[in-house]
């Protein structure tokens, strides 16, 4: 059954988050956990592993207008384009919007994609990382 | 042809070494704690069941992560610049997993060297779970 | 001469290959890879102004167009790609009916080849269980380099059974699965008009390099 989505949402923000001060537990409990090692120091406060920004979500993951079906949607992929750091002290923000919505058939049948954008920016106002999420909706 | 800063040559079509790895429920269990998505899917065989899935299944970002580690593991200095994943079927724990990659293309520009890699996850009878691209940077050699 | 009529580059959501770097890695890989060329078969879309001479004048292989398209039968490849195909036909559909699509691309000059037919939900084999066949056949993609375990493995019943032509393609979506199956031609080509000519009248067969790039020989 195709999913309709009201395209006019594409584009609209719908999540802002600004995050708690990152904490070097929080650092060593997914280095942990993931595996990822630890970057080398560098004489500045200690670095997360590169994908400790994908831990970086707001308080909502998906705008709230949508379909409930949507509310089981899979993650079918990401883009995340990296830039600073991410460092024990900073203060994050997540900005999320709706950036694409397009349909394709696949194995588990027709769906619907929903790309969401966050871009996440440190406290010195320099993007850490875009993050393009493609979320799957059969 | 770029050289890196422990004067080793990345030609494309230079391999990264293989990851082999068998994530546990636990490790699943932990890893999306961590990452502070604690979904069902993630947590349990039965939870995950109730969401219509076979079983547990391992998170696209825990997936990324093991991109990530075959990349620090052949540069452990490199920056990573871009990251993209696809994911193409579920990832289930207790199975066995490979994660490769190749180097496909070299740059120099103004800020170093530059390297492109392809990224694949596959199951032990070759399935691919979740391709991708990796591009880096490697360090000025001193 | 050989083909890789199945590609996407990063003209499709989910690649993230240039074609220029398609193109050195086949030229790096010529030993392994005997490849002449590749058809670029992006998802849902058609590029008119899309030009690839001078990359073919650099690497000395050829690049051909075409599409993947997504029916009530499954993927579908179309070569020959025209104005009055695109006019008839919105490629962003993901219900475009095969019945109609496959006959009338080829009286308007093009050949529509279903693609990976042994996949679950979009490929042929699953549909003929329970719909009539398509009018107009001609091949199908019998060797796919995406497909899983004995996906492929199913369309030789369907060709046996419907007596179609058989293509292979890599479907690559990454820059290090470009040429892994491939079609070997006897006829040359060098333009689509002589590919969708090639696909309906001469001789070709899928071949498959994958061991050979395992092995590296």
């Amino acid at each position: 059954m195709p999913l309709e989505f009201d395209r006019a949402i594409i584009g609209t923000e719908f999540d802002r988050t600004v995050f708690a001060p990152i904490s070097h537990e929080e650092i060593l409990e997914y280095a942990d956990a993931s595996g990822e090692p630890l970057p080398p120091a560098d004489g500045r406060s200690p670095m997360a592993p590169p994908t400790f920004v994908l831990r970086i979500r707001g308080r909502r993951f998906m705008p709230t207008n949508l379909p409930e079906r949507v509310r089981t949607a899979f993650d079918a992929g990401k883009d995340i384009e990296f830039g600073a750091r991410i460092r024990v002290g900073d203060v994050l923000t997540a900005v999320s919007t709706v950036h694409d919505i397009y349909e394709k058939t696949g194995r588990s049948g027709t769906m619907a994609f929903l790309v969401l954008r966050t871009v996440v920016t440190n406290q010195a106002g320099e993007s850490v990382a875009v993050i393009d999420q493609k979320m799957m909706v059969r | 042809m770029v050289v890196q800063n422990r004067e080793e040559s990345v030609d494309v079509g230079h391999a990264l070494a293989a990851l082999h790895v068998r994530l546990t429920a636990e490790q699943v269990r932990c890893y999306a704690l961590a990452a502070r998505m604690p979904g069902g899917r993630f947590m349990s065989d039965e939870a995950a069941r109730k969401e219509g899935l076979p079983g547990q299944i391992v998170p696209g970002n825990m997936s990324i992560a093991l991109f990530a580690r075959v990349i620090a593991a052949a540069w452990p200095t490199a920056e990573l610049l871009q990251l993209h994943a696809t994911f193409r079927g579920l990832v289930r724990p207790e199975v066995p997993l490979v994660v490769h990659g190749v180097v496909t293309e070299t740059h120099r520009d103004a800020h170093g060297d530059r390297i492109e890699c392809d990224l694949v996850l596959e199951g032990a009878e070759g399935d691919r779970w979740v391709t991708g691209t990796a591009s880096i940077r490697l360090p000025a050699r001193n | 001469m050989i083909l890789d009529l199945h590609t996407h580059s990063e003209a499709s959501e989910d690649s993230r290959a240039p074609v220029e770097t398609y193109l050195k890695w086949l030229v790096r890989k010529r030993d392994i890879l005997p490849i002449d060329g590749i058809v670029l078969t992006e998802h849902r879309q058609w590029d008119t102004q899309a030009d690839y001479r001078g990359l073919e004048d650099t690497y000395g292989l050829l690049i051909l167009r075409g599409a993947e398209v997504e029916t009530d039968y499954g993927h579908v490849l179309v070569y020959g790609v025209n104005a009055d195909i695109t006019r008839r036909f919105d490629f962003t559909n993901v219900r475009l009916s095969a019945q109609e699509l496959i006959p009338a691309v080829a009286e308007m000059g093009g050949i529509a080849v279903p693609c990976h037919p042994g996949r679950p939900t979009i490929g042929l084999c699953e549909h003929y269980e329970h719909k009539p066949p398509i009018e107009g056949v001609v091949a199908v993609e019998a060797l796919n380099g995406g497909s899983r375990r004995g996906e492929n493995e199913r369309v030789q019943q369907l060709i046996d059974r419907y007596d179609y032509r058989a293509v292979g393609g890599s479907d690559s979506h990454l820059v290090s699965f470009i040429g892994i199956c491939a079609t070997e031609f006897d006829a040359d080509i060098r333009s689509t008009e002589e590919l969708v000519a090639a696909l309906h009248r001469t001789e070709y067969r899928p071949v498959d390099f994958r061991e050979r790039l395992k092995s590296g020989a």
